[in-house]
């Protein structure tokens, strides 16, 4: 028996139209989305991985009907997202990182009693379901407590919760610990996990290197409106192991000195992260540890505080997938 | 539709009007035109007409409740839709398997008997500060009156929440809809005060026959024919408010995810 997939995307390309300019209006077109396609098969946790302003948010509110296509195709659970819209929403569950999204004047509690209403959960089902969902979200004592007292960590909670309510099959969770504190993240990471556990298809999105290496079975990287790359976290490491990576702790490094670096030869990629008043610099090179002097003979003159020689990982495979710091 | 449907989206409709209930009960802005604004319109209507005795102080009752009732269908259940995009919850809303109108409905249902308060606070201006002795001439047929007002006044804001998300520039001339349909309702003053060619206009409009009716058996002024009329016209034109409003919102619905508007970035 053929074995469909849970998430079918063909060619989606997704063009957003703004004007500019008060007196002679112009059109600009901004492409986010540009014809990417990827399957999710049944039980897979997928993850979506790509920077700000990928095309990560704007695929996920395609495939949970929120907004229609420019052009090309989508199916979720075998229906059409755009022509059986109202076949999908029942069946599937999303959240999108951030406060937003709830109501709050009213507690915890009822927000998720008026959720599980419109999503038709049976009342008798909606009074066993939402404290025992409290509990797995570890709300349980402030459920009763208005959501504008809450954290933000625990209106992510919530938010999970509401998405469990009506069971849903397809779980779509764009940067779901965005904002959370680390031990609230890790906790969220947790859950999941055992969701996926539970057989649930779900699609991640984040620009957490680590998470999608955690959690996804298979990662699409997405820069810039299209899929740079799909595999397994494993395979897309492998991609990176014929480099090393030299990381260094630079104080007053300006931008032409990081462009001399780049223009090392044996260099691969350099990003640049700037922490207080020094620069996080990782450099990606096929001669390891033997670059290091030539790094150095660059940054004469300027301090520098730590060098480290490491084994790549995602995170390096990410970063020359999307090009470094440029 | 099947059984299981309508009970499905009754026990929706029900569940948003609990919770808009709830969410407006604190809202200053909600008391202010449910309870503040027709208080100030009825004490000035009745300074005005306090001398004409008994019929126009139930008149000035009737239609100062009635201002509360479109002040806030306009701006409450008007902003029904618009509300959930300022919060972040129309794509909530949007994204889950009942039909987005079936919501507004309850949302608006809550409005609308939340400003029925509105006439309680008139007519204790009427007799409590003016003194006067007010008894409503027909009650079950004022009570009937009152509940298909409130039908009517529900299926108008159906109309005017997709519209006002569909189109920014209607919004802009909210506050400027507000006197105007005081006026062509007649809930102050008859229409026929106004001139001739804004008579098909208030035809048009389900509040002001609502207005008929509760003026009429309120104060005895109408035959149960002319009563009956105002009844069949509320109907008529609630019925006409929700095919327009399943059409409007669908086109809203289709806009905004094309636009990508239903969330404020």
């Amino acid at each position: 028996m053929e074995v469909h997939s849970t998430v079918e995307v063909r060619d989606l390309r997704r063009v957003y139209r703004t004007t500019i300019g008060v007196l002679r209006r112009r059109v600009k077109e901004i492409v986010a989305v540009e014809g990417i396609s990827f399957d999710v098969a049944p039980g897979e946790l997928f993850g979506l991985l790509g920077p700000n302003g990928a095309g990560k948010t704007t695929t996920v509110k395609m495939l949970t009907t929120l907004l229609i296509p420019t052009s090309g195709t989508a199916r979720v659970l075998g229906r059409d997202i755009v022509k059986e819209a109202d076949a999908i929403r029942a069946r599937i569950g999303f959240i999108f990182g951030g406060e937003r999204g709830l109501y709050w004047r009213l507690s915890g509690y009822d927000n998720l009693r008026y959720f599980s209403s419109l999503y038709h959960v049976e009342p008798q089902v909606a009074r066993k379901r939402i404290p025992y969902l409290l509990e797995l979200v570890g709300l349980a004592d402030r459920g009763k407590e208005k959501v504008e007292g809450y954290s933000r960590g625990m209106m992510q909670r919530l938010h999970i919760a509401r998405t469990l309510l009506h069971d849903p099959e397809v779980l779509f969770l764009d940067e779901p610990t965005i904002g959370l504190d680390p031990v609230g993240a890790r906790e969220l990471r947790q859950m999941i996990l055992n969701l996926q556990a539970e057989a649930k298809t779900i699609l991640l999105t984040t620009h957490y290197m680590f998470e999608a290496d955690l959690l996804c079975q298979r990662v699409a990287v997405i820069n810039k409106g299209r899929i740079v790359a799909l595999d397994t976290p494993a395979a897309l490491k492998s991609n990176v192991s014929d480099l090393a990576v030299v990381e260094m702790e630079v104080f007053g490094m300006d931008p032409q000195v990081v462009e001399r670096l780049r223009g090392l030869p044996f260099v691969d990629t350099v990003s640049v992260e700037n922490v207080d008043q020094r620069q996080a610099v990782r450099v990606q090179t096929r001669r390891g540890s033997e670059a290091v002097p030539d790094l150095m003979n660059v940054l004469a003159g300027l301090r520098v505080d730590r060098v480290v020689v490491r084994e790549p990982t995602l995170e390096d495979a990410y970063v020359r997938l999307v090009g470094g710091g440029e | 539709m099947t059984l299981q449907t309508l009970k499905q989206n009754l026990r929706v409709a029900y569940a948003a009007f609990v919770i808009t209930l709830r969410m407006n009960a604190p809202d200053a802005f909600v008391l202010f035109t449910i309870v503040v604004q027709p208080l100030v319109i009825a004490v000035m209507a009745m300074w005005m007409l306090v001398e004409r005795g008994a019929a126009n102080a139930l008149y000035v009752v009737v239609g100062s409740g009635m201002t509360g009732l479109w002040s806030t269908l306009l701006f409450m259940g008007g902003n029904s839709i618009n509300w959930e995009r300022w919060t972040g919850t129309l794509e909530l809303m949007v994204g889950q398997p009942t039909p987005v109108s079936v919501i507004v409905f309850g949302k608006n249902a809550a409005v609308v008997f939340q400003s029925l308060l509105s006439m309680v606070g008139s007519y204790s201006v009427a007799a409590i500060l003016f003194r006067q002795s007010l008894v409503v001439e027909q009650p079950l047929l004022f009570a009937v009156s009152l509940i298909l007002t409130t039908a009517a006044f529900v299926c108008f804001g159906l109309v005017i929440a997709p519209m006002f998300l569909l189109s920014p520039a209607v919004q802009h001339f909210q506050n400027a809809l507000e006197f105007p349909v005081y006026m062509l309702c007649g809930f102050l003053f008859p229409i026929a005060l106004l001139p001739g060619w804004t008579t098909p206009l208030s035809y048009l409009l389900a509040p002001y026959w609502a207005a008929r009716a509760l003026h009429g058996t309120s104060t005895g002024g109408a035959s149960l024919q002319e009563t009956l009329f105002a009844w069949g016209m509320m109907l008529l034109l609630g019925l006409i408010y929700l095919l327009i409003s399943g059409w409007l919102t669908e086109r809203m619905l289709y806009k905004a995810r094309s636009e990508a508007s239903l969330r404020l970035e």
